[in-house]
């Protein structure tokens, strides 16, 4: 079989001797067909390296996730990450690669001095390489590798270096792609239409670096408006303070949320001209918009993203649209909740921030961050009865009375749920 | 308004405070008190603060007369106007013991065990009860003597008492 060295690889009689040790060994795409292997030399460590494809069942027992940057040492710092297995990204590569995927560009060592029996050392695309060996059945493939030889230390440690840094893709990037493809743009057209984005405004790479509502914000708003208008159908209107509701937090990554997809599949672009829709989301933006302004032009707020982005916080916008979905069928305290923009000269932000951040009741631990800062159920549940509770009054503001009113509320109606006892 | 926790951590303030002094034989009795008393405000609060979230309540979930208990305010029977013939809870307050209360959110509201009065606990509560008493309502001919010791036990009562209740009615110890 051929093996040539790459112009820009020095020619090196040992590197070429582990080759064909390598080749020896194992089958490769390459040496079935008689390709040329080509022997490349990295241009600033100087590794050298082949690129080769091998077939699943060939594969599965050469794998070493054990890899050692000290190869006669077996304490040696293992290089690689913990394998995330339960991982959604993870599990939607396994899925993949058990209908039939390709992977490529897998980095080993091939290195039988430690654990012979398994001479490739994994460096980087471990996860990839795990979800390969999990896929043993009839759809096996060939996957792409880069195989480094005799490699010295400091070498192998900046293989496991370059390996294990990756540019991650956030999760609000990865939704908005999957957004795009799945459903087209008409989520981001409603955010244009009600104000949360700009005409040509796009929703951002990371929302936590960002004052815009995320793919994820958006979906959530639009699952909670509906789940809490189909509920609201369900109560008689004087039962609607008995309950304590549960706003839905839509899944994020790789899989789309169940119930975000059920509601766009059976509304689609008729969210653009739900006129009931269109008004809570611009009643929501309004306070978004009066929350940042309050915080950014009264000294006597600490100006901190926290407090102007309160609407943003994901509790806090699951809370609002489901109760603005389940007050649809009583437009009085809808609008009600819809005056919530207004201020008090004592309290100048409308979702009171600080009062928020500072809350906590008995039942909380110690270590409890406040109102309205987390993604909880618990949170979500609260801040929604915050917003039922805000409803019943024309001009109330939220004040620590009324905060302390809805918490009390939740957690006497689910200490209620769990067992009251009437008289003997 | 300062939490449970709040109490509790200034109650234990100072009963360290007063542990460094009784090394040097100097009279502590003016820690030892507080430290009693906070301990107690902290089942106060923690208690009151559960019957408030079901005074938070819609007005019909409860029975009128467990209304007017947690409320703590009068039933009253009216016998003229638009009324008459039913009972009613009056704006006068009528005050419960913080045990009734104990007594009644065990009783409707907790699913575990319920025999709160049997076993060392209530004993323990009994007598830091008699102390507290003595202290809030003195009189000229009643003597009562403080040990450090007790004080701390008091302060462990009140830290029973508030996990007995908070993992009867909510499932959960609580964190101090």
């Amino acid at each position: 079989m051929e093996i040539i060295f790459d112009h820009n690889a020095d020619k090196n009689n040992k590197i070429e001797k582990s080759i064909e040790k390598f080749l020896s060994k194992v089958q490769t795409l390459e040496k079935k067909l008689k390709i040329p292997i080509v022997i490349f030399q990295d241009g600033v460590n100087n590794s050298y390296y082949i690129k080769c494809s091998i077939f699943t069942s060939v594969v599965w027992n050469l794998f070493d996730f054990d890899a050692r940057l000290t190869i006669d040492s077996p304490e040696s710092f293992r290089a690689n990450r913990e394998l995330l297995l339960n991982n959604k990204t993870y599990l939607k590569m396994k899925e993949d690669a058990m209908d039939g995927r390709e992977f490529n560009d897998i980095i080993v060592e091939f290195n039988s001095s430690y654990n012979p029996a398994k001479p490739l050392k994994i460096w980087g695309g471990q996860h990839r390489a795990h979800a390969i060996l999990e896929a043993k059945n009839d759809k096996e493939r060939y996957h792409g590798f880069r195989i480094f030889f005799d490699l010295e230390k400091k070498q192998r440690a900046e293989l496991a270096l370059i390996s294990n840094t990756n540019i991650s893709v956030s999760t609000d990037t990865f939704d908005r792609m999957l957004e795009e493809t799945m459903f087209g743009d008409v989520l981001r057209k409603w955010c244009q239409k009600i104000g949360f984005l700009s005409s040509s405004e796009d929703f951002p790479d990371v929302g936590s670096k960002s004052d815009k509502i995320t793919v994820k914000l958006a979906r959530s708003f639009i699952v909670n408006y509906y789940s809490g208008k189909d509920q609201g159908m369900k109560i008689k209107i004087d039962e609607i303070d008995k309950n304590v509701y549960e706003p839905y937090l839509v899944q994020t990554g790789v899989i789309i949320d169940p119930n975000y997809k059920k509601i766009i599949e059976e509304y689609g672009n008729n969210i653009l001209v739900d006129k009931d829709l269109l008004e809570a989301g611009k009643a929501y933006n309004k306070l978004h918009k009066t929350q940042q302004n309050a915080v950014k032009n009264n000294p006597n707020i600490q100006n901190r993203k926290s407090f102007r982005n309160k609407a943003l916080v994901e509790s806090v916008i699951c809370g609002w649209s489901y109760v603005v979905g389940l007050l649809q069928c009583n437009k009085g305290r809808l609008k009600n909740l819809y005056n919530i923009s207004n201020t008090s000269s004592k309290i100048l932000d409308p979702l009171n921030a600080q009062e928020m951040s500072k809350f906590k009741h008995d039942s909380d631990p110690p270590t409890y961050r406040g109102l309205g800062t987390r993604s909880s159920l618990k949170d979500r549940q609260r801040v929604a009865q915050v917003f039922l509770a805000r409803s019943l009054y024309g001009t109330q503001i939220l004040d620590k009375k009324l905060l302390n009113k809805a918490v009390s509320q939740v957690v006497g109606l689910l200490t209620m749920k769990k067992g009251y006892v009437p008289n003997a | 308004m300062l939490s449970f926790r709040e109490y509790l951590e200034y109650s234990e303030k100072h009963l360290k405070k007063a542990g460094e002094i009784h090394k040097s034989k100097n009279n502590i009795e003016w820690l030892l008190i507080p430290s009693i008393l906070l301990s107690w405000i902290a089942i106060e609060s923690f208690v009151n603060n559960m019957i408030d979230d079901f005074n938070q309540l819609p007005n019909d979930i409860f029975e009128l007369h467990e209304r007017a208990f947690l409320l703590e305010k009068k039933l009253k029977f009216s016998d003229s106007g638009d009324t008459v013939g039913n009972f009613y809870i009056d704006k006068t307050d009528e005050y419960k013991r913080i045990e009734d209360k104990i007594f009644f959110l065990i009783a409707k509201l907790s699913k575990g065990k319920k025999k709160i009065k049997q076993g060392k606990l209530w004993q323990g509560f009994k007598k830091f009860k008699e102390t507290r008493d003595k202290i809030v309502h003195p009189k000229k001919n009643m003597e009562y003597s403080i040990r450090i010791n007790e004080v701390e036990e008091f302060l462990n009562c009140s830290k029973e008492i508030i996990n007995f209740i908070s993992e009867n009615i909510w499932g959960k110890p609580v964190d101090f």
